[in-house]
Parts: C-alpha cells; structure tokens; sequence
C-alpha cells in the first residue's frame, strides 16, 4: 500500500530525526505519478508520464527551524537529508514567531476519493479519449480549423509524522480534461473552450466536453469590436472560479491578511458582497475536487466560512501553523500546502476546496434578464492590481458574446476588465443553480449588475 | 552505475524498443531559498531534487517518461515506458515528427563564478538579509511587512542524444532583493529592490548578491513605501511614458519574449497559455516595432539568468535576432519547430525546469539591444510624462497584443525634470503599436535582470529567465486606468 509506505517512511525519519537531538521534528513524504496527453493542431504533440516522490523534512533546534526537502524515499539518502536540515537549524537564528509544529488532533480518512482504474489509466486509453474528442469537434463544422487541449491522470498520495505524535495520510486520484477548439471562416477565428474535472477517469466525458467547445468556437467567428464600459455581465462557473481563486489568493489567506495586503483587513464584519453570495472552503464537501482530510502539516483541514451571505469576517482566513502561531489566538484551520510539486511549502495557505452556494436561476435566465450586456466563457492572465481594494484586471477569452434584449445576439473582440470585486460582486441580481466541479472551485455563474471593461483587445 | 553508462543503456534500450530518436537528461538541483520577513527567519529551506527523463520519438512520434528513482532497472522501465508513450501517441498524428539537424558534441559547460553561493556560510547570508529587512523595518510604524530574500540553485545535468551529443552542464544562479510594505488605513504600498518577485538574479557566483548591496538600498525602500501613501493618483490620458529597466524587462517579456515562441506561434500552446499574433506569415513582414528597437535572444551574455552552454536538446547557446530596427525578424525554437519554419538550425531555446519535466522552448535572455541616449537625458528631453518604475501588476492577452502593467511607483515628468511622485500607476497598450511608438532607448544603464518565476506548459513549469534592457521612451501611452 502506497500510504502505508509513506507512512512508515515519514515515521522512521521522525525517529532518526530526534536522535539527532532536535526539540521537534516533522516529515512529510509524497508520491506523485502523472500522466498527460497534450493535443494541438488535433494531434496528439505532448504525451508524458513522470513518477515523483521524496520527503520533506523540518527540525527544529530551540526556535530555530530548518527544512529540507529531498526527492528520494531511500534511507541511506534520508538520514543524509537529515543531518543537512539539522546543520541548517543549527546556524540560522531563531524565529520568534515559531511556536510548535502541529500537536495531534483526530482525523478520519476519506472514502471514495481514489481510484485505481484512473490511477493507472494507459496512455493508450488517454490517446482514444483524444481521439474523440478531435473526432468530435471537427464533425461539428468544416469550419473548425484546429482541437487543443489535454487529458492527464493523476495519483498523489503524501504521509506526516512529526514528533509530538501527528500520524496523518492522504491519498488521491485526479483525471482532467479541457478542449480548445479554433475555427476559421474568412479570415476570422473563433475560440472555444470547456473542460471536466473528476477523481475517475471514467466520468470525464470527451463527447460531451468537445461538444460545448466547438459549438463556442463556431459561434465566435467574426466578432464585433464593444466599446469598453460598464456592462451587465453574465459569468460562467468557469470565469466565476477564476475570481474566486484570486480572492482566495489576496484575501482569505493568512499571509496577505496578516501583511495587511488583504481586502478582508478593512472590511471585517461588513458586507461587501452581495447577500446571495455565501462561500465555503469544505474538504468534505462532495462536490469538491481535491479532497484531502489533512493539510501538508498533518492537521485536519477544516471548512472556513470565506463569505456568509455577503459578510466577510476573521472567520473568513485560512492559517497553517507558521501563521496562526504569529496571530493571538488562531489555530491552523489545515490549509499549509500538501508537499507536492517543488515540496518547498512555500505556498501561502489558501482555500481549495471553495464551494458556492448555489442561487436559482440557470445561465438562459440570467441572460433573458439581461438588456445589454456581455457573457463571459473564461478569463485569462488576471491578475491583482490593488489587493486591498479586490481589483483585479485581465482579459475574456475563448467565447466572449453580446446579450442585447435578453438574447445572445453575437460574438464580440476579447475584452479587459479593470475592476473592484467588492464593487463588481457587490450587486449580484441573479446567482445560477447549477454548480459546476473546478479545480479549486465549485461555483455557479453569475450575473453581475455592472462589471467595468476598460479596454479591447483585436480579436 | 556511471550516469554515462545509465545515460548509453537508456539509448540502447530504446532503440530495441523501436525508437528511432532518444534522448535523456539526468539530473540534479539544488535550490536554497532563504526569507527573512519581520525579524524572523520566515524560511530557510533547501531543495535537492534529482532524478531523469527520456524523450523518445517512435512511429514518428513523441513519447517522454521520467522518473526520481535513478537505478538501472527504473532507467529500463521508463524508456520502455516512454516508448509505450510514444506508440499511443503515434495513433493520432498528421505526419511524422522530424528535427532540424543536429549540432552533436561531447563538451563540458559550468557557469563562472567567482564564489561558490553554496558555500558561503548560511549565517552570513542571514546575517545580510537580517540587517536589510531590519533597516527597512526601522524606517517607519507604518511599514508593516518588511522582507529580504536570498536564492541559489545549482543544476547538474548530462544530455546524452541518439545524435551522439554527450554534454555535461553545472549551471548556478544566485540573488536576491528587498521589499517593504507600508500600510495607513487601508492604504497599503510597496517598494522593492532590484526588481519585485525577491529580487534580482543572475548566473554568477556570490558576488552577484553581494553587488546587489541590499542593506545599502533598504532604507530608500522603506522612505519610498512610507512617501508613496501621500503621493498623489496617478493621471488618466495619455502622456509620454518612460520606463525604467526592472519594468521594462517584463514588458520585454511578456510582448516579445512570449509572442515570438515558435511552439506558441504555431499552436501548440493554445490550450494554456495561448497563441501569439506573430504568426509565421508576418515573418520579415511585420514591422513589430520603431527602428530604436532590436530584440535578440541570446544565451552567451555573461551574468545572464538565462545563460547557459547548451539548452535541453544539445543545440549550443547562441543569440539571435527577434526584432531588428523595428521588423520582426525571428523566433526562439526548437529543433521540431525550426525544421517546420525550414530553418536551419534550432535557436537553442529548448528548457526544462527539471530532469523530470519536458522540455519547451522557453526563453533564454531576452534583450532590448541599447540604444544611443543616456537615461538622465531622456527624462531631460521630455516635456510632459510619466516615468514608471518596478513592476507590481501585469495582464496580457493570449495573443499577447493587449496588454496592461502595473508600478509600484512613478513620477511626472515635467519640463525634462522628475516632479511629483505618483501612486497606482498603470498603463495600458497594444504590443506593436506601443512598441512603434518608442523614440528612446538608453545605453548607459543597461543592465541584465533576471527574472526566476516565467510560467509555461501543462503540466506548469517555471524557468530562469533574463532580460537586458536600460530605459526607453514611449509616445501617448494611455496611463492611469484605476481610479
């Protein structure tokens, strides 16, 4: 059993740790196996799979605190790793603000969140998905020029164990699918875009996916120039997911609140969205993707009320250890990163596992109720522009419409948006009923009363 | 097992298998990241990470498998594995993958240094980013988070191809920077130094920190931050604009340096990252600039963060032209993309952050060649403008045309002299036009950044890249889009 391994591997340098005579020490091992078929111009051009695996290992001398992180689950390069992360504690100076790694608290594994069968799904499988999914999008139009997109499988299982006793596991499967369909019709492309997240490959449905994206993308040829203003704006779950992964990122984690970089600072108690708006940060939420019962640290995560109706609060922020160790009476809420990807942890903690509450209206409704407007398929490259105000810019893509009457009338030129969220989200008439799986979000679309555009783009 | 003879098994394995090309880089990376935030130690940490990855092509098409595990039979495994890949790749292909001609060597390339940055006592390094953040600190009460940063990492790396190149590389970087943030009320802002995301970097040795001279710079951190809550808006309309090198680099980068990627420029990025208007037609044609402006890629600047001897398909560092007087002369490729365009060689852009990854054409140093002004005189030859410095925000289109960047500060110019300083500044544009209107470019302070954190590919990777660039001057720029 992968877990078991992990477990046992992290346990035993716990050990060998404390002999080193440290006053704490914490090891968190990974094993990430992935695979991906990456598809441009409809054929197949990337394909890969790639075995990752190694510990993460902090002790911590005093208040002095060292971490190392090495790519190996070999003993004899363990204890190696070890005695480098106890030299490091040794000469840095104390960090006053450490107070203890985690002490154990209970936590229960969760079901039904790996499967084997996407686990160990073969490329050959993934490149018949693809297949369809080219197959799919071309049948849709002779005008559909080109498919892109991918499909990857994923296994991430990690295990922690530190000294005071935290012994916490976590194991599971991730299969994703997106499709870019371009089309082309004198001299004009339209771009189309969907994708599907599940914990089984077997429910990624490349038919369905390839379907929504090239019907976009046939709908898009030949866009019309808008001149940049404030518009109703009607936001799919896709666009919605984007915005709330940023506020995540500037306003419910920790560090930007503790930095006084976070929206959330200057706005404690008031409601600075609109009431239809409620948010949770949920693991055990079903409907959420990532789903994993403890954090990086081993602490169970816990749900964090982000938004309650509208209304932001101290409740709102996610801490781990290091940040809730410098705040007077915090404790982690479980959001220190898992030691994935470059196992630095230096990942702020940050929601997740956010999960809208869902309103009741459906996307045709919020766009019959819309005079003039815009509907917005994706954004791309947003970024915050002045963090304590929530405003973000970036631009629409791969399926930008005008709404005139309550009607989709046609295609127009990917726009900028400039905007507050506390003013853009502040009125919100209609919320959609429909959730749909991101990766870090499960939201609905959106209508918003106003969303300022202030530039245009030449396609 | 000698990584040579690892490396050789890997090729003649694959070969058996049915590859007709193979290719396998095995490597290792060390990465010590030091923060000191508030007093504190916030992170000390070091990163060791090794393991290889092979890249096959079969029945005409690509298959790559990487692994951490670097034992023969692990070595076996994954280039069968890659192979298997490949196969299934090949169900669904056009045409067959074919490669521009290879430059094969057996050579040896280590970065030069001066000093080892991995062997410098950790103390000392903290000792410096302690007594730096604590001078920012120590400036004002209302500088709220105050933070130095230091950063090394080591790559060792063999690239062994079925072309017979055989190349041992050990590339090393280092750096750091500054950052204070001033808060009052809900007015929060911030200052940096060389550059924003942690500083500035460099393929050199200690040195290069110590050139940075961070406690030196931590007080006019901390007094920018502290001044710039008073500071007025920032105009809205249009004005001239002039940029100071450490934003100048990211508008390189992100409206050249990404746009003339061939792989972006031929599709094969569209599902992420995207596109690019400099579609292969306008090759030659497109005037992309003014004539002040010449872009290259070049990877043999010494000190560059994107120098190196030979990129992830053994095509040895070289520079070349993007952009000459103003026309849109070339792309940064790879051995695939070059013979698709029919170019003779590969630019030599091929990278991969790890030996676990695949690599991509990634940039290397992307510079705007200096131009014949000097940067004071610039400022003194412009009537009334803006002069923007140290990026804070940026947004750009997935074709990379419209783009909008943010500064942590700015002052008005006014009459050839440097007035008030200005809060929030932003400006916006479309690449070619914004480029087309630039009438200076300066000389005498040019300078190479370096830049750690250039996202790129699914899954993401994150590489080292460079920028050389002084100051340069714009016409009618649209600033002052946040009220």
């Amino acid at each position: 059993m992968v877990t078991e391994r992990l477990l046992n591997v992290a346990e035993k340098t716990v050990e060998l740790a404390v002999k080193e005579k440290v006053n704490q020490a914490q090891v968190a091992s990974f094993l990430w196996d992935s695979a991906l078929t990456r598809y441009a111009n409809s054929q197949i051009h990337q394909n890969l799979a790639s075995k990752a695996g190694g510990v993460a290992i902090k002790v911590v001398i005093g208040k002095k605190v060292g971490t190392l992180t090495v790519n190996t689950l070999e003993e004899g390069q363990i204890k190696e790793a070890i005695r480098q992360a106890v030299k490091i504690a040794e000469v840095i100076p104390p960090n006053k603000d450490f107070k203890s790694l985690p002490k154990p608290e209970k936590w229960t594994p969760m079901q039904g969140v790996f499967d084997e069968e996407t686990a160990t799904c073969s490329p050959d499988y993934r490149a018949e998905r693809v297949k369809e999914v080219i197959s799919t999008a071309h049948s849709k139009s002779p005008i559909v020029k080109a498919v892109a997109g991918s499909l990857s499988t994923d296994m991430l299982a990690f295990a922690v164990s530190n000294s005071l006793g935290v012994s916490a596991w976590a194991k599971i499967s991730l299969a994703s699918l997106n499709v870019t369909v371009i089309s082309q019709a004198n001299g004009s492309e339209g771009f189309g875009y969907a994708m599907q997240y599940s914990r089984h490959i077997k429910d990624i449905n490349p038919v369905l996916i390839a379907d929504k994206s090239a019907e976009k993308s046939i709908n898009s040829v030949k866009p019309t120039k808008l001149t940049p203003g404030e518009y109703e704006t009607v936001l799919s779950p896709l666009a919605v997911g984007t915005v709330f992964d940023y506020l995540g990122y500037i306003g419910f984690s920790a560090t930007p609140y503790q930095d006084g970089q976070s929206f959330v600072k200057y706005h404690l108690n008031e409601q600075v969205f609109d009431e239809k708006i409620s948010v949770r940060d949920d693991t055990r939420d079903k409907r959420t993707l990532i789903a994993v019962p403890v954090d990086g640290e081993g602490v169970p995560k816990k749900a964090v009320k982000l938004v309650d109706n509208g209304v932001v609060s101290e409740g709102s922020i996610c801490y781990d250890s290091l940040t809730s160790g410098r705040a007077k009476g915090k404790r982690s809420t479980g959001h220190a990163f898992p030691p994935i990807t470059s196992g630095f942890g230096q990942a702020r903690p940050m929601p997740i596992n956010m999960v809208a509450a869902p309103g009741d209206a459906t996307t045709e409704e919020m766009i019959k109720e819309t005079r003039h407007g815009i509907f917005v398929t994706r954004f791309h490259y947003v970024n915050p522009v002045e963090p304590t105000k929530a405003i973000l810019t970036g631009l629409t893509r791969d399926g930008t419409f005008l709404i005139k009457k309550g009607e989709i009338v046609g295609p127009i030129v990917n726009m900028r948006f400039t905007d507050s969220m506390l003013s853009a989200l502040k009125d919100v008439p209609m919320m959609g009923k429909e959730l749909e799986q991101g990766e870090t979000t499960t939201v609905p679309a959106i209508k918003l009363k106003k969303l300022r555009f202030t530039g245009v783009t030449q396609y | 097992m000698l990584l040579l003879e690892l490396g050789k098994k890997s090729l003649e394995e694959a070969a058996r298998e049915g590859a007709s090309y193979t290719d396998i880089r095995i490597g290792k990376i060390f990465d010590e990241n030091l923060t000191v935030k508030r007093g504190v130690p916030e992170r000390v940490t070091l990163l060791q990470k090794s393991g290889f990855g092979v890249r096959v092509i079969a029945k005409g098409a690509w298959g790559f498998a990487s692994s951490v595990d670097l034992t023969e039979k692990e070595v076996a495994e994954t280039t069968r594995r890659a192979v298997k890949i490949a196969l299934a790749s090949s169900r669904l292909k056009k045409k067959d993958v074919a490669l521009a001609p290879p430059t094969a060597r057996r050579d040896k390339y280590a970065t030069p240094l001066k000093k080892d940055p991995f062997k410098v006592p950790l103390d000392e390094k903290m000792d410096v980013l302690l007594q730096a953040e604590r001078t920012v600190a120590e400036h004002s009460d209302l500088i709220r988070t105050s933070s130095a940063f230091f950063r090394a990492m080591r790559e060792e790396k063999l690239f062994m191809d079925t072309d017979g190149s055989e190349i041992i590389q050990e590339i090393t970087w280092c750096g750091g920077g500054l950052l204070g943030i001033a808060v009052r009320n809900s007015e929060v802002q911030r200052r940096s130094y060389p550059s924003p995301f942690r500083g500035s970097f460099g393929t050199q040795g200690y040195e290069f920190f110590q050139s940075l001279d961070l406690p030196s710079h931590a007080k006019e951190v901390g007094q920018e931050a502290v001044d710039l809550l008073d500071a007025e808006k920032c105009p809205s309309g249009e004005t001239d604009l002039v940029i100071r090198g450490d934003q100048l680099a990211l508008q390189i980068h992100e409206s050249c340096g990404h746009p003339t990627e061939l792989d972006r420029a031929l599709g094969t990025e569209a599902d992420y990252a995207g596109t690019s208007f400099l579609t292969p037609e306008k090759l030659r044609k497109l005037r992309y600039g003014s004539d002040k402006v010449n872009i290259v890629a070049d990877a043999t600047v010494p000190g560059g963060l994107g120098t190196f001897g030979y990129d992830d398909e053994g095509t040895p560092a070289k520079q070349v032209y993007l952009v000459k007087k103003g026309l849109f002369v070339g792309y940064q490729t790879s051995r695939e993309t070059a013979h698709e365009l029919g170019f003779e060689k590969s630019s030599g852009g091929m990278r991969a952050d790890s030996p676990l990854a695949l690599p991509l054409i990634r940039m290397t140093n992307i510079n705007l060649l200096p131009g014949d002004w000097k940067s004071e005189e610039i400022i003194e030859e412009t009537k009334s403008g803006i002069l923007m410095v140290t990026n804070t925000s940026w947004s750009i289109d997935d074709k990379r045309l419209n783009f909008q960047f943010g500064t942590e500060i700015a002052w008005k110019i006014k009459n050839g002299s440097k007035e008030k300083m200005v809060r929030n500044p932003t400006y916006t544009g479309i690449t070619p036009e914004f480029w087309g209107s630039c009438d200076a470019v300066s000389e005498d302070d040019w300078m190479m950044w370096g830049t750690p954190n250039c996202g790129k590919g699914v899954p993401g990777q994150v590489m080292y890249v460079g920028h050389g660039c002084g100051t340069a001057r714009f016409k009618n720029v649209r600033t002052g889009l946040v009220g």
